[in-house]
Formats: structure tokens, C-alpha cells, sequence
């Protein structure tokens, strides 16, 4: 989440991938970062050690949506 | 003395705890109410400002005022002469090598350990070193270490699920004070290797995971000693599960006690000696890397296959602590490559004489 405050505030579109156990920590940080409204992406949580092809299944399906707040379209 | 914070109502004290407890201002446990006076008497036993900023501290991003301290140390249990240190704590925990951000947001169970040395052990607590010195029952260490957790939850927001991603955590993490056991130690203090004088007072702040137990059951007729006490703490620090093993170039704290110091010392290893020789010792090997599948280091072994845990002997905090018996212990790293030991200097020029403690 910080990184992709940096970033934003770098005038960079950013979006912060976080899994669902973070989401809450990520509106904390966000808010703490003072961009309370930073995109961010959430994920399933676990992710990692989920194996190679749900994690290749998760990314594509994140992609899409991933690309969307890049260009600043809402989910 | 004008203090800034927001004044709160409460019919009695009983009253406002559950208050506190509601907003989320404790760690759990039952805190000391800051009345107006409590905050007063224990800013009294600093020359600071009230008003001046220590530091910002992460995830929370929360201005550390010396009034914002001083009413958490309140909260804690501190006593006025307990404050200098916890003043000098926190500006530790700001300095940018700590990494403070990532100590508190961290899955891992890591947390600042406290470390006190010089004459402030006295004047300050007393801040005990030896029997049961990080267990409960010595009021200085409970409350300093106390007053920094409630410091880095209020003011920097590290409440699970918020800003507190710790896994599982660990007790460590309610409070985590000791002093260096200077007295029984065969080696010059621990701040003494920062730059200051041994009249000097210090604490040194390591981000560590909770204190692992090494046994060691030393004799006297045994020539081998030195080495068997060099080769339980190097591997303690290896073990299979540690963070330094899995990820590697986290600092640790080696708390020697004693008798294990003064076996070291009569072999004629000096404190930097003794962190060379861990150093070089405290690796994994091949058949361990291979067995728990640690995929990403398998490639950085040494020509044995062996893979190296620390950077080097700085990475090591060597402290002389607890009772001279068979126990030393090591804590294990937390952060790889980010957070490293940092310190600052505890100022406690008493002007006046510190008023009786409000009791709760």
C-alpha cells in the first residue's frame, strides 16, 4: 500500500494488490498514507502456496480489473 | 505546564478504564488512567517541551510528542525517573535504520527488544539485568517496554488488522525491556560499542522475534567449553524455522549469561571476537536447506553447501544478561535486510527533585 502511495503521489497511476486479509490494513495505510481513496486491487487470500495454477488462474483473472484502475475506471 | 491533549470526562476511574478499553487505547490489559497530574509528574522528569515531535511512527503515521510519550508511559504503569528511557526508546524506534513501518506491519512475530545500559540502569529503575529479567515482576522493565508497545499501538497505530499484521504475534510484544548485565559482564558495555562512554547512558532497539532458550550445561574440565557454547548458540540461531534461515541478513541478539561469558572471555575471545566466530558458525547446511526447501538460498552456499544466516559479525547484538547458570538465549531475526539495530542516548539531568508518584 505505501509503495503504491509513493507512487501516486508521484503523479505514477497506482493500484496496490493486497489479499483479503489485508484489505483492512490497506484502508488503514491508505488513509494513514493521506489517499484514502488509493486503488487497490484484492486478491483471495491465501495466494501464496496455493500452487502454480490457481496462482496463474488468480492473475488472470485479476488482470483485467487490475488494468481498469490503472486507467481509472472503477470496478 | 500546559498540556495539549484532549481532555476526557469520567464519573471515576473505574469508569474511565472501560472508556479506554472501548476506544481502543490499551493492549488488553488494565492501564493507568493519565490524569492531568500523572502526565504532569512524569513530564516533570524531563527538560524537554512537552509540544516537541520525537519522531513520525509508521504504519499510523502519528507525531510522537514528548506530551503523547509521556501519557502513555502514564498508561503503563511508568514512574517520572522511568520516562528518560522511554523518551530515548522512541526517538530510537524513528531513526529510519529501524524500519519501524515494516517492524509493525510485519506478519512475522517480531517487536523491539530494549536494551539499557550505563548508569541509567539505576537512576531510571532500577532496570534489572539478571534473575527473571525479561519475565514478569521487576516494575521498570515491565513498564518501559509497556509504555513503547502502547507508544507504537496509540500514537502509531499498530492494532491487528490495522496496522498489526502479525500472524500469530508473541507475548514479547506487551513488553521487552532488560538492562546489560554490565557488572557480571567480562566485556566492555554494549553502548560502549556505538561511541559512548561507559558513564554514558543508552538504549540499543533491536527488531527481534521472541528469546529461544539455549541450554548449556558448562564445566569447568571441559577444554572443549568455549566451543560447545559457540556451537549451541551458532545453531540456535540457524534452526531450521528462523527467518535468517528461510530468508537470511536479519540482525539478532545473542544474551549470554554469565558463566557462558566469562568461559568465552577466558579463552580470550573479546565481544567482537565472539560475534566473528558466530557469524562464520551460524549456517545452515545443505541437507537442512534441502530438506525444508528453502528454494531460493539453496544457490547461495558456500563451497560446502553451507549457507551463511547473517551478513557478519554486525549483525549480531551480543548482550551479557540473566543469571550465570546453563541459559543463555537467542532471538531469532525478524525483517530480512530492512529493520537494524539502532540506539540513543537516555538524558536524565534531573533538575529537581521528581515528585511522589500518583498512584492508581
Amino acid at each position: 500500500m505505501r509503495d503504491g502511495a509513493i507512487f501516486a503521489k508521484a503523479g505514477l497511476p497506482a493500484v496496490a494488490i493486497v489479499t483479503e486479509l489485508f484489505a483492512t490494513q490497506a484502508e488503514f495505510v491508505a488513509r494513514a498514507a493521506g489517499i484514502p481513496a488509493l486503488p487497490r486491487y484484492v486478491l483471495p487470500h491465501p495466494c501464496s502456496g496455493t500452487g502454480d495454477e490457481n496462482l496463474t488462474r488468480v492473475a488472470r483473472e485479476a488482470v483485467p480489473g487490475i488494468i481498469d484502475l490503472l486507467e481509472g475506471r472503477e470496478l | 505546564m500546559t498540556l495539549s491533549a484532549t481532555r476526557h470526562q469520567a464519573p471515576d476511574e473505574a469508569t474511565a478504564l472501560e472508556d479506554f478499553h472501548g476506544r481502543e487505547w490499551t493492549d488488553g490489559l488494565p492501564v493507568v488512567i493519565p490524569t492531568e497530574e500523572r502526565v504532569e509528574a512524569v513530564l516533570a522528569a524531563e527538560a524537554t517541551d512537552p509540544d516537541v515531535i520525537i519522531g513520525t511512527i509508521e504504519p499510523g503515521g502519528g507525531q510522537a510528542t514528548v506530551e503523547k510519550i509521556a501519557i502513555n508511559a502514564v498508561m503503563a504503569g511508568c514512574l517520572p525517573e522511568h520516562f528518560p528511557v522511554v523518551l530515548a526508546a522512541v526517538r530510537a524506534v524513528c531513526d529510519p535504520d529501524f524500519d519501524i513501518n515494516n517492524v509493525q506491519s510485519t506478519t512475522h512475530a517480531m517487536g523491539p527488544v530494549i536494551i539499557v545500559n550505563g548508569p541509567a540502569r539505576e537512576v531510571c529503575g532500577p532496570i534489572v539485568s539478571g534473575t527473571g529479567a525479561l519475565g514478569p515482576g521487576h516494575r521498570a522493565n515491565a513498564s518501559i517496554g509497556r509504555a513503547l508497545r502502547l507508544v507504537l499501538m496509540n500514537i502509531g497505530g499498530a492494532r491487528p488488522v490495522h496496522g498489526d499484521m502479525a500472524s500469530l504475534g508473541q507475548p514479547g510484544k506487551f513488553t521487552c525491556c532488560l538492562a546489560e548485565a554490565e557488572e557480571a559482564s567480562p566485556w566492555p558495555p554494549l553502548h560502549t560499542a556505538f561511541g559512548y562512554d561507559a558513564d554514558q547512558s543508552a538504549v540499543t532497539l533491536v527488531g527481534v522475534d521472541s528469546p529461544h532458550s539455549v541450554m548449556h550445561n558448562t564445566s569447568a574440565d571441559d577444554p572443549e567449553a568455549p566451543e560447545r557454547i559457540l556451537r549451541v548458540v551458532a545453531a540456535s540461531i540457524a534452526n531450521a524455522g528462523a527467518n535468517n534461515t528461510q530468508i537470511g541478513n536479519g540482525p539478532v541478539i545473542v544474551a549470554l549469561n554469565p558463566l557462558h561469558a566469562a568461559v568465552l572471555a577466558a579463552a580470550g575471545l573479546s565481544r567482537e571476537a565472539v560475534c566473528e566466530r558466530l557469524a562464520n558458525m551460524a549456517v545452515v547446511p545443505q541437507s537442512v536447506l534441502q530438506d525444508v526447501r528453502v528454494r531460493r538460498r539453496v544457490a547461495d552456499g558456500d563451497a560446502n553447501g553451507d549457507l551463511p544466516t547473517l551478513r557478519g559479525p554486525g549483525d549480531i547484538v551480543l548482550i551479557v544478561a540473566g543469571d550465570p547458570g546453563m541459559y543463555s538465549a537467542v532471538f531469532s531475526a525478524g525483517l530480512a535486510g530492512s529493520t537494524l539495530p539502532v540506539h540513543a542516548a537516555i538524558d536524565f539531568a534531573f533538575s529537581c527533585e521528581l515528585p511522589a508518584p500518583q498512584s492508581a
